[in-house]
């Protein structure tokens, strides 16, 4: 478990004590705990994003499907909701869940069986899917509401944190245990750095390709279901904004893009911090363009940092 | 150590007093070394002798720690490969260094005189095209993807574009391991034109009879120094080979045992076709029996292998292990308890194993998919470790970092873990030193003497005749020939890969 601990996984968190302390000079409630315990929650929902993105990613592949998996399910289980059925209300979830697994396994399909490139097949199922909900909802935004329980695992709180953030924890540690200590997470890996090698040893590399693919569409679907949660309804094209932070936060965090290695404790520390810089940039009031130059330079340099720190010790 | 011709000129290639550490480990440690013009000059040694260290600072790739290099008599520094082709160095290295993606033509483009940013000249092609040629690679054609072609042609692409160059000092490392002999015998004809045209050859093989065949002067490197330089003839093999290795080798072979004739059998393949390519093929193996794939290159043998493994789709024919048949589909059931099998790939470091990740996860990757196994259980390996004595820095070292011998040590202790019951090997030795040879040789040996079935593919026929009790010879997707016994020789193998008098000889088995 140690290994997970790699000087690479610990950058974010120093780059989030730098931010919170120099935050702190311009504006002091930064250091306060409904501010910070705000931003736990906020940093859940892309959590949830990046943890199955680094799945995908230490697979050696990439999953663009992220936006409308999420969309969509924020869309579908609104609209069970809003039926007002309590049968349809109490499986909301477990169908948006149901639904990210099914696209992550078409997923996995044309990735594993077609040998279709995952950026460009996962970018075209993104694409239908974005078709797929505005032929259903005639182009306007979808009808429906939250459940009581997707507003509570998105606002609320326990003992003082909040219960998105203590759910997002959870979950990184079941997909930690699952793949520092199973076959599948060896096989994950493995295949990341070469997948002819891992198929020859006698491992049936689709079946890993199409699990992989499937948790990442449940984790995508579950971020879906917290958004609409948080905001009590979905709309076209939430999800939209989340892609390259979800990204940035799983390579910030460490993880190799190339696929093998990394892990999820650095992703915690990624999305933890691209929030926090988020939300920092926007309390300072730098207008958006100067804040999207920012954003962009911070995470080159971090980036910078970890390439030029590996051509040290390579 | 022998006088230097000091009647002659300068040399071409002189390197005083040259080290290199790597950290604490010193590769080379104050090395003298002298190449003439109009020599071929080959360097022997272990993996790990510092050999592959001296062509690298030749060819620019790595600068000495101390030392001072001079050609033509001046001083230079060659701080990268450029610098280094700026004087006529070039080197091919054992390592492939094409570009997959990119056709033969761009290939041979990248890096020609000339090329760079501007136009590229294709009258440069000329030359490799020539040279493809008279290396029986004029059926490489210019269009096609890298990629796409087999190991040896990439080989043979490799020696055009290298020839392209014009060198003064040409660095073949490795450069015909993959090659057929008759192929082989063509490079070398090339290669002693170009010596003959005063060009300057450094040429390292593990094969001893090339050597032999091609060199004019040989040195021996052993621990990061030069040993002795001598002319080729001033020693016989074994005495080579001591000084190769500083201890006695008696023989590099084990001493066949032979093999019951009526042992039960372990594999047993009939009528196997696959895609037009591979016809009728039968294939029977007994317990405690070595049975050798021979052939020229991409002659089906290397297809056949990877089919036994449940690599090819729709292949035709029966399969039967210990008298079951069976259909294998995949590699995932093929090393299940059942079936057994274990399949050493051609290519250790794409297709055996995962070169970033340790020792240790490498060894485990095939044991985990066994229910019957638990792949932690570091007794699974020991064994197999002990005796074939992997030189390793803990079992997290990255096997990225041990020699090619050692690596190969890694994969087959991985899969020896599965207790396989037969054995698939692909050319185990390709590219191997002489010590780590002997090691697999007795090995496979000892394999079969308790009861493992082996099928052993060899480009070496030194290999298939001293190890195997029957060889088959493929020539054009088929078994030509069969060879059993007194039929197993050098001369018959040879003839039965070029399809000559293929009908008397398969009376014969």
């Amino acid at each position: 478990m140690l290994r997970g601990l790699s000087l690479d996984s610990l950058m974010p968190y120093f780059g989030v004590v730098l931010l919170i302390i120099g935050g702190s000079f311009f504006f002091p409630q930064v250091l306060s705990a409904d501010y910070l315990t705000q931003q736990l929650q906020i940093a859940a929902f892309l959590g949830f994003l990046a943890t199955g993105a680094t799945v995908v990613i230490l697979l050696g592949h990439i999953d663009l499907s992220v936006p409308w998996i999420l969309t969509g399910a924020a869309i579908l289980s609104t609209a069970l909701v809003g039926t007002g059925n309590p049968f349809l209300s109490a499986i909301a979830v477990p169908a948006a869940l149901v639904f990210g697994a099914l696209i992550g396994i078409v997923n996995g399909i044309g990735v594993a069986i077609l040998r279709i490139p995952s950026m460009v097949w996962t970018l075209a199922v993104n694409s239908m899917l974005l078709g797929l909900a505005v032929l259903n909802t005639g182009g306007f935004n979808p009808k429906g509401e939250a459940s009581a329980l997707m507003k509570t695992m998105a606002s609320g709180d326990i003992l003082g944190l909040p219960v998105s953030f203590l759910i997002w924890i959870a979950l990184c540690i079941v997909l930690a245990w699952f793949l520092t200590r199973t076959p599948f997470g060896r096989y994950l890996r493995s295949i990341g750095f070469n997948e002819k090698a891992t198929f020859l040893s006698g491992v049936s590399t689709p079946s890993v390709v199409f699990a992989a693919f499937a948790i990442a569409g449940m984790c995508s679907a579950l971020g879906g279901v917290m958004l609409a949660g948080y905001a009590n309804q979905a709309y076209q094209s939430m999800g939209d904004p989340f892609l390259l932070p979800t990204i940035a936060a799983v390579v910030i965090g460490g993880t190799s893009i190339l696929g093998g290695r990394g892990g999820l404790f650095g992703t915690i520390g990624g999305a933890l911090f691209i929030t926090l810089l988020t939300s920092i940039l926007s309390v300072m009031q730098i207008e958006d363009a100067w804040r999207n130059i920012i954003f962009g330079t911070i995470i080159l340099v971090m980036l910078l940092f970890q390439t030029l720190r590996k051509g040290d010790t390579a | 150590m022998v006088a230097q011709m000091s009647d002659m000129k300068n040399p071409l290639l002189e390197m005083r007093g040259i080290s290199k550490h790597f950290g604490a480990t010193k590769a080379l440690d104050g090395v003298d070394f002298v190449c003439n013009p109009g020599e071929v000059h080959a360097v022997l040694g272990e993996n790990g002798a510092g050999k592959s260290t001296l062509m690298k600072l030749i060819a620019g790739v790595l600068q000495p720690t101390h030392g001072q290099i001079c050609i033509d008599g001046k001083a230079v520094f060659l701080n990268s490969p450029k610098a280094a082709l700026s004087h006529g160095l070039v080197c091919m290295f054992q390592e492939l260094s094409l570009v997959p993606d990119l056709t033969v033509r761009e290939n041979l483009l990248l890096g020609a005189p000339g090329a760079g940013i501007g136009w590229l000249r294709s009258e440069a092609l000329a030359k490799a095209q020539d040279v493809l040629a008279r290396i029986e690679g004029k059926s490489i054609k210019m269009g096609a993807r890298v990629a796409d072609l087999t190991l040896p042609q990439r080989q043979q692409v490799e020696i055009a574009k290298a020839m392209m160059k014009r060198p003064r000092l040409l660095i073949l490392d490795e450069a015909t391991s993959a090659l057929g002999a008759s192929v082989v015998e063509r490079v070398f004809d090339l290669v002693r034109e170009e010596r003959d045209n005063g060009t300057a050859i450094l040429f390292i093989s593990h094969r001893f009879h090339e050597v032999e065949a091609l060199a004019d002067r040989i040195s021996v490197f052993r621990n990061g120094q030069r040993v002795e330089t001598f002319m080729t003839g001033d020693h016989d093999y074994t005495e080579i080979i001591n000084m190769m290795v500083g201890q006695k080798i008696e023989e590099l072979f084990p001493a066949k045992t032979p093999a019951q004739p009526d042992a039960e059998i372990v594999l047993d393949v009939q009528n196997y076709s696959w895609d037009g390519r591979l016809r009728d093929i039968n294939l029977r193996v007994r317990r405690g029996q070595i049975v050798g794939l021979g052939g020229l290159d991409g002659q089906g043998q290397s297809m056949f292998l990877m089919g036994l493994f449940g690599l090819l789709r729709q292949a035709e024919g029966t399969t039967a292990i210990a008298g079951q048949p069976t259909r294998i589909g995949s590699p995932k059931q093929a090393k299940q308890q059942a079936i057994a099998l274990a399949y050493i790939p051609e290519d250790r470091k794409t297709e055996g194993l995962i070169l970033d990740q340790g020792i240790q996860e490498n060894l485990e990757l095939a044991a985990i998919g066994r229910a019957d196994l638990d792949a932690t259980d570091p007794a699974l390996y020991a064994a197999s470790l002990e005796q074939l004595a992997l030189k390793h820095g803990g079992l997290d070292q990255p096997v990225a970092s041990l020699s090619g011998g050692n690596q190969q040590k890694v994969v087959l202790a991985k899969w020896l873990a599965l207790k396989p019951r037969c054995l698939l090997l692909a050319d185990p030795t390709r590219g191997i030193d002489v010590k780590t040879k002997t090691q697999i040789y007795a090995i496979l040996r000892q394999l079969a003497d308790q009861g493992t079935a082996i099928v052993l593919l060899s480009t070496d026929y030194e290999e298939l005749i001293q190890l195997c009790d029957e060889t088959h010879v493929f020539f054009d997707g088929q078994v030509v020939a069969s060879l059993a016994d007194g039929d197993l020789t050098a001369e018959n193998i040879i003839a039965a890969s070029l399809n000559l008098d293929a009908k008397s000889r398969a009376a014969h088995a």
